[in-house]
């Protein structure tokens, strides 16, 4: 069952908001040694139960805004579909790399968002609240 | 637009929040609200190749709902900055490990 208590830590992080698939697809393929692809999928399926549920809470909280969703969505379906088909097709090695790549560059936008958030606004004192 | 399938909530929510000026809790929102039916889209081709292995995803989502409750009540009692920090390191040893 140490899948269940690797979904767990991976739902933690993704109710902090950090990006939970992506350390469910890293501690599967990285640590536990399944293949890259097989982790990718099974951060698909984690998504859709609590993506299911934060929808059906989001539309009664009137926090969806679908005139901006609609079209987004129409154009990420066309990328999601060619991603796939890309990601699908690649050799696993390669595909790793890129997903490493990926990794680092979340990890500087962190690292930035961390600056913004924290030592930014210590620094402006009481200047505003972002 | 979507990197290979995840990530797509790393992109949107900058995006909807600086570009279209909705709140943070209206981009994260809207955002999962857009990802749902890419990710469905996707799992049709990881499906076809078969790269899919189901019980898997299933044992981690029933972790994943647990810990997402578990997540929302930490996100009001504890300090976001050490865990972030903590996510930042492990994110490059990760990477790093995976680059290899």
């Amino acid at each position: 069952m140490i899948e269940v208590l690797i979904g767990i830590i991976s739902g933690v992080i993704s109710g902090l908001g950090a990006g939970g698939g992506t350390i469910l697809i890293l501690i599967l393929t990285a640590f536990m040694g399944y293949e890259q692809h097989i982790s990718q999928s099974a951060n698909l399926i984690f998504f859709v139960p609590t993506a299911l549920a934060s929808i059906i809470i989001n539309t009664k909280q009137k926090l969806i805004k679908y005139k901006l969703a609609i079209p987004i969505t129409i154009v990420g379906i066309i990328g999601a579909i060619i991603g796939a088909n890309i990601s699908v097709h690649l050799d696993v090695k390669i595909l790793k790399k890129i997903f490493a790549i990926f990794l680092f560059l979340i990890a500087i936008r962190e690292i930035i968002s961390i600056y913004n958030m924290y030592i930014k606004d210590k620094k402006t004192h009481n200047n505003g609240n972002k | 637009m979507v990197y290979l399938l995840h990530g797509g909530g790393l992109i949107l929510v900058p995006v909807f929040t600086k570009i279209f000026h909705t709140t943070e809790k209206e981009s994260r929102a809207t955002s999962v609200f857009c990802m749902l039916p890419m990710v469905v889209a996707s799992s049709v081709f990881y499906y076809q190749n078969k790269y899919f292995d189901i019980w898997l995803g299933i044992k981690c989502a029933i972790g994943g709902i647990i810990g997402g409750i578990i997540g929302a009540k930490l996100l009001n009692k504890m300090n976001n900055k050490y865990i972030k920090i903590l996510f930042v390191i492990f994110l490059i040893i990760a990477s790093i490990k995976l680059f290899k």
